[in-house]
């Protein structure tokens, strides 16, 4: 069992974040990121910082909850800053060996990349704590309709998210399954590059097999409730903008202000 | 977007007038999925407004083929199938047919479409273009006729099977339909998900609803109004269940198995008990009385007494006072104590001791707890355990013997994987520790060596075949404890012919070739290839037709009786009753009791508080004592002896 899968997973709660329609949260989670991507200081980042940690307290997302989520993608963030440690060069040498040099900027230019997507993917994940998949997919779909008289399946699209979504916690669950079956056969005793690849397809074998057996009852199970896709669905929860959606709104604008104030003035 | 909520208007346009025509009318229907071999060949039936219905028949019968034709999942080849005055053939009905005709499916994991229950309770009806105000209204009156008032935002991977298929049921009842099927919905279920699903789906039928089961469940067709029983591909026999399911001959040849009452009142007949031929164990009892009118007349008084002592009995259960409970396990303590000299002399002789083990899959949240000075509150769940219960197991000793056949029950959630999951040291213990071979499994390198010798078939074991072939499939387990070749090919060899397969003829196929039941011996020899001294079996017969479930038992109880030392986990009290010389019994991560199967499952009333049953001829018994007969407590009731009781009453 993988209880430590929880990336994004929904929150239930009743909070003004988790109110917020859909679309409106969707489209200010990416400008979310391009306006933390133009924070170009550490004082530029304190707006964003604070921002990040108001948003969770609003929406009573519990600290542990909020962390715990992030865990899973810790290693981008670390990869991400250490390739930054190594290329960026000026200022004082720290460190020299051979090729390896670490300088002022690149420890500098390391942790502000590392603050930089910490909170980007806070935010991120913010969106996904607080909204349900199906809203989520359906938002995605609204949004990506305009596009749909060029040929864009904004529908087939969402529609894929959602059922990916709705099925990872399962696949989770599978894998780990299927991976004590294959340890109390042995796997993993003796381990050569030969042995390895065969362990590896001892458990992507049994979990692809097992997508497509899903994903053929699946389809039968969802014609049997008379899916058509096409026009003429209803919702049992309607995506509607609301006037909150506009403070939600102002409220990221203030802060795009605020960093572009700071990167001028700092 | 208006919606245009067409598929629904047309269904009630195309409603039938003439009420007593057939709802379900299917005519020398043949179908083949590959243009070979036919999987229906000319069936015919007939369904009425109003009937419980159960269809029946082996692996490979046709019955879920037959099945998927009646809401026009799939189209005859040859025939015609009219639902609701309807023919699936033609396209222009195919949404109000699927409409009318709601579809339950098997596995509970797949057909759920939606992260939460409410949404997808109102996926068929949002696919219908159901006004909002309007599906929220069904999806809270569906919710509560399968009784999961209250679930709405419970997310649907977190249920239990049980839950989940109930689920599926409300998203079909949510289209309005008029006809409910379900093909083989409860298989995958435990006991208690199962009576469930049973009690939800007699109440819909109580209410008018059209319900066509598929199953071959033998207790749930004795429920039903008519039984039909397929056999390659035709109908070989309808009629109520009292007709057909009696025939212990005829079923058999059909690969299925008469219920226990049949069996019994059979042979009840053939002893010159002249008992009515009944299906269910409440309709024998009633025979048997009316039968010894004058017995129990006599007996009458004894019984107003007994009955008025049983209904206290099962207050005090279901209290769950604190005395009782100290009692009960003290109780199943002292069972516990009195069984261990009497099989193992030596303590030596144990395998695998489990010495008070606790797990949780949460350990942060447990040191935790345990720091904030909380003691875990073991929340009690009305329908399974919560997956957000802190301990899957809860201080647990218990020891595996050697030579001996072992059971565990308990309803799903119980802790019985995770208690199995310790035997080869998968997973490790929380608190306390496991010595396996007398090693601690904790230490280095133990828990290697422990799974060499430990061999655990896991459930649908077949899940895990990945080999291009058989033989290479079921090489693996003796390749990783780096045997040579030629040990390898001959163990591969020697495991396959243990498991009834021919090696000459299956070794070199792919194992997804094969059928259920073949990969699913294919996957047992894998482990049987690693020549493990304890076998530790999960659920091994589940989803198997009442044939193949006969002959792996079989093959099981062979395997011990060769010196094998066997672990099994079941939901089926007549399995371990039969086949094990011990039985343990699981509740809510806790070891319930423990001793020989006599012991355990004479005491019925407690294995009903836990969601568990006794055996069937032990439940039998207990309704005859319930009406005033004494039925002597000699170990644990059993056909023969029931018979000769009855024999001797008369």
């Amino acid at each position: 069992m993988m209880r430590g899968f929880s990336f994004g997973s929904y929150v239930p709660g009743t909070s003004p974040v988790h109110k917020l329609d859909a679309r409106a949260k969707l489209l200010l989670g990416c400008a979310f990121i391009v306006i933390t991507l133009n924070a170009h200081s550490f004082f530029a980042l304190i707006p964003v910082a604070l921002f990040v940690m108001g948003a969770y307290a609003l929406a009573r997302i519990p600290a542990r909850k909020a962390l715990r989520s992030l865990a899973p993608l810790m290693f981008i963030v670390v990869i991400a800053s250490i390739m930054n440690l190594f290329v960026v060069q000026g200022g004082p040498v720290y460190f020299e060996w051979a090729f390896i040099r670490i300088s002022e900027q690149g420890v500098l230019t390391c942790l502000l990349i590392a603050c930089r997507l910490v909170l980007m993917m806070a935010g991120m994940s913010l969106v996904t704590l607080t909204t349900m998949t199906l809203d989520l997919t359906e938002a995605f779909e609204r949004l990506l309709s305009p596009f749909a008289r060029f040929g864009v399946p904004a529908h087939e699209i969402g529609m894929i998210m959602g059922i990916a979504l709705r099925f990872m916690p399962q696949f989770a669950t599978e894998f780990s399954s299927i991976r004590e079956a294959q340890l109390a056969r042995g796997a993993g005793l003796k381990t050569s590059p030969v042995r390895g690849v065969q362990m590896l397809s001892s458990l992507m074998t049994p979990l692809f097999t097992s997508v497509f057996r899903h994903a053929e009852t699946l389809s039968a199970a969802m014609d049997a409730r008379c899916y058509h896709g096409k026009e003429g669905r209803t919702r049992l929860h309607p995506l509607s903008f609301a006037p909150r959606d506009g403070v939600a709104c102002a409220l990221v604008a203030v802060l795009l202000a605020c960093v572009i104030a700071v990167n001028i003035l700092l | 977007m208006t919606g245009k909520p067409l598929p629904e208007e047309s269904a009630e346009n195309s409603a039938p007038t003439y009420a007593e025509a057939p709802i379900i009318c299917v005519r020398d229907v043949s179908f083949t999925y590959d243009g070979e071999a036919f999987a229906l060949s000319g069936a015919s039936a007939q369904i009425e407004r109003g009937e419980f219905v159960c269809i029946l028949g082996g692996n490979g019968s046709g019955k879920s083929t037959l099945a998927k034709h009646l809401n026009a999942l799939l189209v005859p080849d040859k025939g015609q199938v009219e639902v609701c005055g309807m023919d699936t053939s033609e396209r222009e009905h195919t949404y109000a047919i699927r409409q009318s005709a709601g579809m339950v499916f098997q596995n509970p994991d797949d057909q759920l479409v939606a992260s939460l229950v409410e949404d997808d309770v109102a996926f068929g009806p949002e696919n219908l273009g159901v006004p909002t105000a309007e599906l929220r209204k069904r999806v809270t009156q569906r919710l509560e006729d399968v009784g999961l008032s209250g679930f709405e935002k419970h997310e649907t991977h977190a249920l239990s099977g049980g839950q989940k298929q109930r689920v599926a049921i409300a998203g079909a009842l949510a289209m309005n339909p008029e006809i409910l099927i379900l093909d083989e919905a409860s298989a995958m279920l435990d006991p208690r998900g199962r009576k469930g699903l049973m009690r939800v789906v007699r109440s819909l039928n109580d209410q008018g609803m059209t319900v066509v089961m598929i199953t071959h469940f033998m207790e749930e067709a004795a429920l039903a109004d008519r039984v039909i029983v397929l056999d390659e591909g035709q109908v070989a026999r309808v009629g109520t269940p009292q007709e057909v399911l009696v025939d212990v001959d005829a079923l058999s040849a059909l690969n299925l198995e008469v219920p226990f009452a049949a069996e019994l009142s059979q042979a009840l007949r053939r002893a010159d008990v002249p008992v009515a031929a009944a299906v269910t164990e409440e309709e024998l009892a009633k025979s048997v009385f009316s039968l010894l009118g004058s017995h129990v007349e006599k007996a009458c008084g004894d019984k107003g007494e007994n009955a008025e002592r049983r209904s206290a009995r099962d207050e005090v259960a279901s209290q769950g006072s604190p005395a009782e409970a100290a009692a009960v396990r003290e109780d199943s303590t002292s069972c516990t104590k009195t069984s261990a000299p009497s099989t193992a002399p030596a303590g030596g002789d144990a395998l695998i001791q489990l010495e008070g083990v606790s797990f949780t899959y949460d350990a942060a949240e447990a040191r935790r707890q345990r720091k904030a000075g909380k003691k875990p509150a073991p929340k009690q769940a009305k329908w399974g355990n919560s997956p957000e219960a802190l301990w899957a197991l809860d201080n647990v000793t218990l020891k595996v013997r050697k030579g001996e056949f072992l059971g565990i029950a308990g309803h799903t959630g119980s802790g019985k994987s995770t208690l199995i999951q310790h035997m080869n040291g998968i997973l490790h213990p929380t608190n306390g520790r496991v010595v396996a071979f007398g090693r601690d499994v904790a230490e280095k390198g133990a828990a290697n060596d422990v799974r060499g010798r430990v061999g655990v078939v896991f459930q649908y074991p077949e899940n895990q075949l990945f080999a291009a072939t058989v033989a290479e499939d079921v090489a693996f387990g003796p390749r990783n404890l780096g045997l040579s070749e030629e040990e390898v090919s001959a163990r591969v060899e020697r495991s396959l012919r243990t498991v009834g397969l021919d090696p000459e003829e299956v070794a070199a196929r792919s194992p997804f070739e094969l059928s259920g039941g073949q990969q699913r011996r294919v996957a047992f020899a894998g482990v049987l290839a690693m020549e493990p001294e304890v076998l530790v079996l999960d659920e091994p017969a589940a989803g198997l037709d009442p044939k193949a479930r006969k002959s792996f038992l079989d093959m099981v109880s062979h395997l011990h009786e060769e010196g094998l030392t066997v672990v099994m986990v079941s939901h089926n009290m007549d399995d371990l009753a039969n086949l094990c010389d011990r039985v343990a019994v699981m509740s809510e991560g806790k070891l319930l009791m423990e001793g020989t199967p006599a012991k355990v499952f004479s005491r019925a009333d407690e294995l009903t508080a836990v969601g568990l049953a006794t055996t069937s001829p032990e439940h039998f018994a207990n309704l005859l004592r319930e009406g005033g007969l004494a039925v002597p407590h000699e170990g644990l009731a059993t056909e023969e002896s029931i018979v000769s009781y009855l024999r001797g009453l008369l």
